[in-house]
Formats: structure tokens, C-alpha cells, sequence
């Protein structure tokens, strides 16, 4: 449970760090604070061994050094997701010195139900109160000194989106650390207090195993979790909770806890999960009672964008008018500039290619590998792929920030039934439109590592903008719009059957969709442009590496004439069994790398021949050739991006999958087509 | 809603799918696995909570709430498993 922080990270020794962690429920405004705390110093990654995201930055303030993990949104401390898991690990870790917990003033009783729990915790703590703003435009406020008095913790009015009150939360970090220190660090769990008064044959039980766990449990070094907490969470029947627990004691007094659960339950005549849920949350009621002051003035009635773009978005038939145009628009937008920026990378890159051709002769071994591999691999990267990704990130997080998402997700969760997921994966779909990297990358957001396999398969299979160059660049150009649409129908059925399949091999069932839809509110262009830009740093640093070597691999094996093998090797499949001309088989290679590079490729070699590419492929073999490159296999960087978020097994597995499934379809089209010719 | 006249009313029960859209409820029994029943307790949906049943997405889609303010969706075949009670008024058939 030791986690690495960037402590490396701090050259100046004389500084004091200090580690805080931004804890909170999603979409209450946690990143906006961290992203006014931290700027542009933040990095990504993920929590050691889990696919949950970490995301981490520091900056120096008032002579201290400040390392800030903003932990995954969360709604509770049990075990529901692996957020949570590792946002409850990581908070009682060492590496935490203070956690500053992020509350949406707008939806307090279920913010709260997180602080309680956090209490419990006993980690020094800060409440800083988000959205004050609209709060008080509802003409409502808090009294602060009275949440202060009540809780014993320092409680903050901010309003992120501004910046204000933000670094007063630093601020009262230094406090509240310098007070800890003069009191010659005591027990640091001493000083917090529980917020939560269960009823009392509750508060008896949870007493009953604390005694127990005092007499028995010998922790491990280091054990970072209260008593009380541990009590309450065996009592809840938490998995992780009673395993760690478990393994550690002397005798077995687990099956007490069992017969203290009971007798609640039978008692209450509800599980425990209710019982204790709605016990936290009358005391929460009775909590805000006392400081949430309503200010008995006329009410002004707004006009509420917000809630006619909420009626208009989730219409049972406006909705799915909405979500194709905003799927067209996110794909328009991400096409025009990708397009627009990428010829531009091209020409610069072409110009500069004969100036290096000029100087160093165009047959020098080390121009070619170290230039057109190297250098041209990632110019290819930067013209091919970068400039979609950049663009298609800055949509995707307007979408992610206004609140959109979760709408498409509502409208489309019964469709994606059908494919053994619920409506959260049409969100990594949607994102798969603009580029399957990111989106395959989305899918952690599912609740089970089944449903995340699922999701991930679609989503590599949904056409992103370099398939649909393809697509466009052949079939739009030389037949005819109808057979592009015959294509993606082709697409989307063969995700339906993916689904299917899917959903028949993993083992396991669907689990059903909770999910927040939030208001819908304005996007922060301040944190849509840093997320862009920490997302596209991310991507750089993790993909373009392996595009350059494999772009050297490539030329290397172009110079040594293996290429022309495996043409002729890949020919039984391109020639006769889809009916290609052989020369396909090393662009169908190359597309693994960037899919639109079989287009590419395939213009120059036309050029190099002196012939239009409607000379090289007849309409039918353009049809296929298309179908074949939408569908043969996820490209390179979304390849790597799956085996992270899995494994490479499972990559591997997903690989073969759709290239099976690309020649089964691409060789019935060859055959349907000569059948009717030769009719 | 306290209705004199119908002063012995009994409340209906019924599955959350059942209801009208717009109805103010009270959540009953929540009749799910428990990784599920636990998830909505934190969220605030458990026996003795009031919901408002907001709309339901098209062909048998998911269930909007609201529960303390705000919005959650929660899918059919859950849905169907929370029982609840509603004012006849509001549950008419």
C-alpha cells in the first residue's frame, strides 16, 4: 500500500513538502481547484498496478513545497469501484499529510455522505465549499464558523471557477500542519473527531468490535486505519476491509462480527447497507440544519438554459437528433483541422525531405532509416495522428465539462444492452469517432473489468477520423457517398456482432447502470485547455517513441527487400481470397501502423507508376480494400493503449478477432461480387 | 399531499419503471443484489427516501431520478427491482 509520490520531484531540500490529496465526488469542481493550484506541472498516471488514473502536480507557495494528487471522484469509501479502493488506500497512506475535501454546495447532503466518511478516516482535513456562488444567487448561505465549531475542521468558502479562496486552502494547510507540529505530532488521529452518531444499538456494536479488534487484530506496521473505521466497515461487510482484517488476527472473531450484523439487521429489519447509509444520512440532516442559513427573500425565477438544454438533450426524439449531430460535429471539427494541420506537416516535411535528399544523397543507408524511418515516423505521427488527437481532445472535454455525456449514455443505454454493456460505454464510443487511442483509454470508467473488455472492443472498432480518410479518400472519391454509408452500416453491424459475441464469451453478467447526470454548465476554458494539453503531453511521451522505432523497423525491413516476401506470402489472403492486387499486403502492414497510410501509400505508388489509383483497384476492390482497412485490426497506439488497460493477452486476442472478422467479411464481399458478376 | 377524504388511503406499491413520470415516491424496498443496493444507499436511494421519478428514455431505456436535488440515472432492469409507494394522485393508472 506504499505509494511512490514525486518526491524526487523536490529539488529545494530546504523546503518543507507538504502532500495533500484533493478528495471529492465527481464533478463538483476537485480538478478546477487542482488545476488552479498546479498549472501546467500536473502528469498523469496511473495508480500503481490499478487502471484507475492518477493525477498529480505540485507547486511552491508560501516557501512550502506542495505535492497535490487529485484523487478519482468518489462517492464513498467502500469498495464499489476501484476508485475508491484506491482513493481509501492512498488517503491513510503516509504519503498524505492533509486532505482537502472538494464540496459541491449544491448537492450537500450527498457531498456530505463522502466528508463523514472521510472523518472517519482521521486524516487532518479541510472543507473547502465549492460553487458559494450559486448558492447564494439561490439566496442561501452557509455559516462557516458554525460548520467549524460543529465539525472541528477548517471549512472554507471557494469558488473554484474564479480562483476564489482557492490558495486560502493552502493557506490553512501551513496551519494546520504548523499546529500538528507544535504539538509534538500526537497521535495524528486523535484530534478528528467522528462526525457520525449512530443510533445507539448501532454505536454498542460498533463498540462491541472495537473491543474485539483492540484484543485481537495485530496490525501490520503501519496500519493505517482507525479502529472505529475498521469497525464500522466489518460491520458494512466490506470485502477488503474483512480480508485485510482477517489475515491479521489471532483469533477468529470475525464470526462475532457476523452475529453483531445480525442481530442489527433482524433488529432493523433491513440490511446493513441501509441501516448504516441512512444513519449517516440523518445525521448529515441534522448536521446542515444547523448552519445552512435560507435567506427569506423573493425568489427571482431565471430562465434556466441549463435545464432547457437538459429537456432538449434527453427528448425522446430530439435526443437522438442532438447525439448525431454532436457525433458529426466532434468528427467535422476533429476532420477539418487534423486535415487541414496534417497537409500542412505533410508539405513541410516533403520540402524538407528533398533539401535532405539533396545534401546527403537519397540512397544514403542511414537517410533512409534514420530520416524517412525515424524523422518520417514521426512527422507521420505528428501530421497523421497528433493533429486529430489535439482537436478531438478539446471537443471531447467540452463535452466531458458541460455534462454532456452522461446524456448520450441515458439515451443509448438500452441499444447497448444488447451488447452486454450499459449506456456508459456509448461515452468511450463517442469518443472513438475522433481517435480509438483516447477513447480506448476512456474506457476505465467502467465498473467491472468485463464490461471495460467489452467496452474497449467496441470502441477499437468504432471508425475514427484516419478510417474514415480511408473510407472518404477511396469509396466517397471514385464511387459514390451511398457505398460509404454501406460501409459504416457494415461497421456498425459488425460491432453489434462483436457485442454479442462478447457478451456471450466473458463470463459474467451486466451489471446495470447508476449513474449522476449533472447539471449542465458552462465549460471552464481554462481546464478544457490544460486537460488538453496534459492529455496530448501524455500521449506524446507514451506514443510517439514506439512509432518512431517501429517507423526504423519498417524502413529497415524495406531496404533489406523483406518487404516484397511478404507480399507475395500475404497474397493467398489479398489476391485470392479478396481479390486485391498483391502490392495491398505491405500497405494493409503499414496500416497497423496508421490506417490512413494504406490510402497513402497506395496514392503514391500510383503517382510512382504514372496511373490514378482507379486504374490500380477497380470499384469493387476499392470496396473491399476500404472494408478490410476499417476493420483488420486496431491500429498500433491503440493496440498498446489496450494492452495497458488490460492486458496483451487480450490485445492480442481483440487483434485477432477483428482480422478474422475483416477477412470473413472483406472475402464473402469478393465472392458475393464475382457470384453476381458472373450471373 | 394530505388528502381528507380519503383519510384510510393505502399506499400503492409499485416498481419505479411502473410509475408516472413526474411523481413524488417513496422508496419502499430495494430488491437487488447487494453491490447495487449498496451503491444507491450512498447515493441516497434506500428504504424511506423520497424520490421524484423525472422521465424514462425511450423503448424501455433507463429511469431518471431525482434524489436530494439531483439527477440519477438508474437502468431498467434495476429500476424494476426498487419498490416504491406513491399518492394516488400522482400514480394514477
Amino acid at each position: 500500500m506504499r505509494y511512490q509520490t514525486s518526491k524526487n520531484k523536490n529539488f529545494n531540500n530546504e523546503k518543507r513538502t507538504i502532500n495533500i490529496a484533493l478528495a471529492g465526488n465527481p464533478n463538483v469542481g476537485k480538478s478546477v481547484i487542482f488545476n488552479q493550484l498546479t498549472g501546467l506541472s500536473q502528469t498523469i498516471g496511473n495508480w500503481p498496478g490499478k487502471t484507475v488514473e492518477r493525477m498529480e502536480g505540485y507547486l511552491e507557495f508560501l516557501g512550502y513545497h506542495f505535492n497535490i494528487v487529485d484523487l478519482p471522484g468518489i462517492y464513498s469509501l467502500s469498495t464499489y469501484t476501484l476508485e475508491e479502493i484506491v482513493s481509501r488506500e492512498y488517503i491513510v497512506s503516509e504519503d498524505v499529510d492533509i486532505i482537502i475535501n472538494v464540496i459541491d454546495v449544491t448537492n450537500l447532503d450527498r457531498n456530505l455522505f463522502l466528508t463523514f466518511q472521510l472523518i472517519e478516516l482521521g486524516v487532518p482535513m479541510i472543507l473547502a465549499f465549492n460553487q458559494m456562488d450559486i448558492l447564494r444567487k439561490r439566496n442561501r448561505d452557509l455559516d462557516f464558523q458554525k460548520i467549524e465549531k460543529l465539525s472541528h475542521l477548517p471549512a472554507l468558502p471557494v469558488v473554484a471557477v474564479h480562483g476564489v479562496g482557492v490558495h486560502k486552502l493552502l493557506e490553512e494547510a501551513i496551519n494546520l500542519l504548523e499546529a500538528k507540529d507544535s504539538k509534538l505530532k500526537s497521535n495524528r488521529n486523535s484530534k478528528i473527531k467522528s462526525l457520525t452518531s449512530f443510533g445507539k444499538e448501532i454505536e454498542e456494536k460498533i463498540d462491541i468490535v472495537m473491543k474485539d479488534l483492540e484484543k485481537n487484530y495485530v496490525p501490520r506496521e503501519n496500519s493505517p486505519y482507525p479502529n472505529r473505521f475498521l469497525a464500522i466497515k466489518l460491520l458494512e461487510n466490506d470485502e477488503e476491509i474483512h480480508d485485510l482484517v482477517g489475515t491479521n488476527q489471532e483469533t477468529n472473531f470475525l464470526s462475532n462480527v457476523q452475529v453483531q450484523r445480525n442481530a442489527l439487521e433482524d433488529l432493523h429489519g433491513e440490511d446493513i447497507t441501509t441501516i448504516i447509509s441512512s444513519e449517516i444520512y440523518t445525521n448529515i440532516q441534522s448536521f446542515t440544519d444547523k448552519f445552512i442559513i435560507n435567506n427569506p427573500i423573493k425568489k427571482k425565477k431565471i430562465n434556466n438554459y441549463a435545464d432547457i438544454l437538459d429537456h432538449l438533450t434527453t427528448h425522446s426524439i430530439g435526443g437522438y437528433i442532438l447525439l448525431i449531430m454532436v457525433l458529426l460535429g466532434i468528427y467535422c471539427f476533429t476532420f477539418s483541422v487534423g486535415g487541414f494541420l496534417g497537409g500542412l506537416i505533410d508539405e513541410l516535411f516533403t520540402a524538407w525531405s528533398e533539401q535532405i535528399y539533396l545534401n546527403y544523397n537519397e540512397d544514403n543507408i542511414l537517410v533512409k532509416i534514420f530520416w524517412d524511418g525515424g524523422f518520417g515516423g514521426l512527422m507521420g505521427a505528428i501530421g497523421g495522428v497528433l493533429v486529430y488527437v489535439i482537436p478531438f481532445f478539446l471537443t471531447i472535454e467540452i463535452l466531458q465539462d458541460s455534462g454532456y455525456l452522461p446524456r448520450a449514455a441515458f439515451l443509448m443505454d438500452r441499444v447497448m444492452h444488447v451488447m452486454g454493456v450499459h449506456g456508459k460505454t456509448v461515452i468511450t464510443m463517442v469518443l472513438g469517432f475522433g481517435c480509438n487511442v483516447p477513447a480506448c483509454a476512456g474506457c476505465r470508467i467502467m465498473e467491472t473489468e468485463r464490461e471495460k473488455k467489452i467496452s474497449i472492443a467496441l470502441t477499437s472498432l468504432v471508425p475514427c477520423a484516419a478510417v474514415m480518410t480511408v473510407v472518404m479518400g477511396l469509396v466517397g472519391r471514385y464511387i459514390g457517398l451511398e457505398w460509404v454509408l454501406v460501409l459504416f452500416l457494415i461497421n456498425f453491424l459488425v460491432i453489434l456482432l462483436v457485442g454479442r459475441i462478447l457478451n456471450k464469451a466473458l463470463p459474467g453478467i451486466r451489471t446495470e447502470l447508476i449513474m449522476e447526470m449533472h447539471a449542465y454548465r458552462t465549460p471552464n476554458y481554462k481546464v478544457i485547455l490544460k486537460q488538453t494539453w496534459v492529455r496530448t503531453k501524455e500521449f506524446v511521451y507514451k506514443a510517439l517513441p514506439i512509432i518512431i522505432v517501429l517507423g526504423i523497423v519498417l524502413e529497415v525491413l524495406l531496404i533489406l527487400n523483406l518487404l516484397e516476401p511478404v507480399n507475395v506470402i500475404l497474397s493467398p489472403i489479398t489476391v485470392i481470397w479478396l481479390g486485391l492486387p498483391a502490392l495491398t499486403g505491405v500497405f494493409l502492414i503499414y496500416g497497423i501502423l496508421r490506417k490512413e497510410l494504406t490510402l497513402v501509400l497506395l496514392a503514391i505508388l500510383a503517382e510512382n507508376l504514372g496511373l490514378t489509383i482507379a486504374q490500380l483497384l477497380s470499384p469493387i476492390q476499392m470496396i473491399t480494400f476500404s472494408l478490410v482497412s476499417m476493420l483488420y485490426i486496431p491500429c498500433f497506439a491503440t493496440i498498446i493503449i489496450i494492452a495497458k488497460q488490460t492486458n496483451w493477452k487480450y490485445a492480442l486476442q481483440i487483434s485477432i478477432l477483428e482480422i478474422s472478422l475483416a477477412l470473413t467479411i472483406g472475402g464473402m464481399f469478393h465472392f458475393i461480387f464475382v457470384l453476381f458478376n458472373a450471373s | 399531499m394530505v388528502n381528507d377524504k380519503k383519510e384510510y388511503h393505502v399506499p400503492l406499491l409499485k416498481c419505479l419503471t411502473e410509475c408516472e413520470k413526474g411523481s413524488e415516491l417513496t422508496v419502499v424496498n430495494v430488491d437487488s443484489g447487494y453491490g447495487a443496493k449498496r451503491r444507491l444507499a450512498h447515493l441516497g436511494v434506500f428504504p424511506g427516501s423520497k424520490i421524484i421519478k423525472k422521465q424514462s428514455a425511450p423503448w424501455h431505456g433507463p429511469i431518471e431520478i431525482i434524489i436530494k436535488g439531483t439527477s440519477l440515472v438508474i437502468g431498467r432492469g434495476l429500476a424494476a427491482k426498487i419498490i416504491v409507494s406513491c399518492e394516488e394522485e400522482s400514480c394514477s393508472d
